[in-house]
């Protein structure tokens, strides 16, 4: 498993073809087969890149709906 | 456009670009899933799938009337519709309703409950957003939100997750979202 430092995961947007990464609770999670996060953005609320633990708690769904995404690393604060 | 109506939006404290990007979002979830689950009600066939035609039929009239409703305020706070019609698709709020590869009446009411749980969702996230300060998208949010509950628990009774709670439609469809209609 690889570590990604805030600024790392920045690059993984979705965007240019680059792959769409999120933080959550210190792992990073790859939806970028996700139909809900097609181009790095989901419900016009969230790009992807970011670490997302803090906007996840105004969500209307649980932690569980990131959990089934692969896990691909760690975040290095 | 109605622009003062769009202005005491924004002066509200919303994004109304992010909050129109969910409403076109929602009205492609919408519309594609009356397109699907046309397809799923096709399938419902034999003893079991019968049983749940009809519920399936009502949810899939009543998702058309929630994309009907939904394009004027669209409109109104000066937004469009994409003129594509794939990239509508595209861009919908929930992913696809497929006929499922297993093909029983099981499988597809799970098909049914995922669909009416993602729009849940996205009618709470979009009330959420709107309550007390933009009272006509949140009027017409809480009204389709009424009505995907009781899809959702429909789908679920018959999944064997316990009682709606309530009885079939009796006679028009849409009863919370038909004052939009008019």
């Amino acid at each position: 498993m690889k570590f990604y430092t805030l600024d790392m995961l920045k690059k993984y947007n979705g965007r240019n073809g680059n792959p769409s990464y999120i933080a959550f609770k210190g792992k990073i999670y790859d939806v970028s087969k996700s139909f809900l996060w097609k181009n790095g953005k989901h419900q016009a609320l969230h790009s992807a890149g970011m670490d997302l633990t803090e906007a996840l708690k105004k969500a209307p769904h649980g932690e569980d709906f990131i959990k089934r995404f692969p896990l691909i690393g760690y975040l290095k604060i | 456009m109605a622009k003062v109506a769009r202005e005491m939006v924004e002066r509200a404290g919303i994004d109304v670009d992010k909050l129109l990007e969910l409403l076109i979002k929602n009205a492609a979830a919408e519309l594609t899933t009356y397109y699907y689950y046309t397809i799923l009600r096709a399938n419902l066939i034999g003893l079991e799938g019968e049983t749940i035609k009809e519920i399936a039929e009502i949810a899939r009239i009543e998702d058309r009337n929630h994309f009907e409703a939904l394009v004027p305020r669209i409109y109104e706070l000066g937004g469009k519709l994409p003129n594509d019609m794939k990239e509508f698709h595209d861009m919908s709020a929930c992913p696809p309703a497929r006929l499922p590869e297993k093909l029983n009446a099981k499988e597809i009411l799970k098909v049914l409950v995922e669909a009416e749980r993602c729009a849940v969702r996205g009618y709470t996230q979009i009330c959420n957003m709107t309550a007390g300060k933009d009272h006509r998208t949140y009027d017409l949010a809480l009204a389709i939100l009424n009505e995907e509950i009781e899809h959702e628990s429909w789908f679920s009774e018959f999944l064997g997750e316990g009682p709606s709670g309530h009885f079939m439609r009796r006679g028009e469809t849409s009863p919370f979202v038909s004052k939009f209609l008019k």
